[in-house]
């Protein structure tokens, strides 16, 4: 007999809960082909060590962008792989609760789900990442009060107001941590003449990136490409020209916040003043977004004890009580 | 005579399925909302909370064991 799974499809990383075990794959959502043959040649973190490393032959992509599949046959087969590493086999047909964006389309939607099924799946529901995020984080959902969650993603960013287990106000934008990477990309090749990998971005988000001025701040060495001379080539970034180049995403991310604030019911938002915000997902954790929401919003921002496992965590917990909770799936509400 | 039997017994099996899910498929909203609601308790959740945490603790020991 299969155990039930849910699956938070993300754009960086892939998620998967077991009913009645928990997490049991956490890897980044990434998979290895052979250009020639089409052989899947790695996935997860094997393949994410790969990206930009590999030669002509192989190619390692992120089948996932904008919290959208771009790529249906590889999503497919990336999705196969991750339920047979799980344990689902041709007997052995699961139930699966999948994460997505609020935003998607209905054509994305059934790309989604008959991508699950192709794979493996008995049945593939839907379920929107604020909600599956808002029940993972532990809020209060089940009261008449507002909770509010902000989940920032690799692809997309997308906050939500929720009371009485159920979606009252909804903002999401198709931007997220992925496009801080770019955007610093973008700003070291255009300010420093250097080309840099998108793994190299990250690294450089992770150590000097922030949204807003902190304590302790330094400067970090960086090695590229010079884009003259084609010869290796290092530079000096500060976090003040980081934060420069990630303004525009920045600002997109906290508009959208105010969006769904200025769209919530009057009885709810005085609800977020005591309670705050809840912060979730990777994006969440660059440093100093929680103060530069709060300063533009004037509400507290609080950051969730699991922002990496909340979404997968509430999707867990729909497929632990499936049959009381099936009313809360994509497409099921009326 | 037997097969006739049959028959009767599979059509009064069919019959009893398409009840049971018509009955079950007009659930009293109010009853399903009620159990949506008290699925969402923060009681209801503390076990699959509770699972993922003790199993963080479980491999957080492990590692300090491996350095």
């Amino acid at each position: 007999m299969a155990r039930d799974l849910a699956i938070d499809l993300g754009t960086a990383n892939t998620l998967v809960y077991m009913k009645g075990r928990g997490i049991v794959l956490n890897e980044p959502s990434v998979i290895a082909l052979n250009r020639q043959t089409g052989e899947v040649l790695a996935t997860g973190r094997e393949a994410w060590q790969m990206i930009g490393r590999t030669p002509g032959y192989i190619v390692a992509v992120r089948p996932l962008r904008g919290g959208a599949i771009t790529d249906f046959e590889i999503t497919e087969r990336m999705i196969r792989l991750l339920l047979q590493r799980v344990g689902v086999s041709r007997f052995t047909r699961p139930k699966v609760v999948i994460c997505v964006p609020s935003a998607i389309t209905e054509v994305e939607r059934r790309a989604v789900t008959d991508a699950a099924r192709r794979a493996g799946a008995a049945d593939a529901n839907l379920i929107e990442q604020p909600m599956a995020a808002a029940i993972g984080a532990d809020l209060p959902i089940d009261e008449p009060v507002g909770n509010m969650v902000i989940d920032i993603g690799g692809g997309t960013s997308e906050t939500a107001v929720i009371s009485l287990g159920g979606i009252v106000s909804l903002e999401a934008v198709r931007v997220g941590s992925f496009d801080i990477d770019a955007a610093i990309q973008n700003h070291v090749r255009r300010e420093h003449g250097i080309a840099i990998g998108e793994r190299t971005a990250e690294e450089i988000k992770v150590a000097i990136g922030s949204a807003d001025p902190t304590q302790d701040e330094n400067q970090a060495e960086v090695r590229g490409r010079d884009l003259m001379t084609g010869l290796p080539k290092t530079v000096l970034l500060t976090p003040e020209e980081i934060r420069f180049a990630i303004e525009d995403v920045i600002s997109s991310i906290v508009a959208s916040v105010v969006r769904c604030l200025s769209k919530a019911p009057p009885e709810l938002s005085q609800d977020f003043l005591v309670r705050g915000m809840y912060l979730v997902g990777g994006g969440g954790l660059l440093r100093g977004l929680a103060e530069r929401i709060e300063r533009e919003t004037e509400v507290p921002v609080r950051m969730s004890n699991v922002p990496l496992e909340a979404v997968v965590l509430g999707a867990g917990h729909v497929i632990e009580h499936y049959e009381a909770l099936k009313g809360m799936f994509m497409g099921a509400r009326r | 005579m037997l097969i006739a039997i049959i028959v009767a017994i599979v059509v009064v099996l069919v019959l009893v399925i398409v009840v049971a899910r018509v009955v079950r498929g007009r659930q009293d909203p109010v009853d399903s909302f009620r159990r949506q609601i008290d699925a969402l308790s923060p009681e209801a959740r503390r076990p699959t909370i509770d699972q993922v945490r003790d199993a963080a603790e479980d491999s957080g020991e492990t590692d300090a064991d491996d350095s």
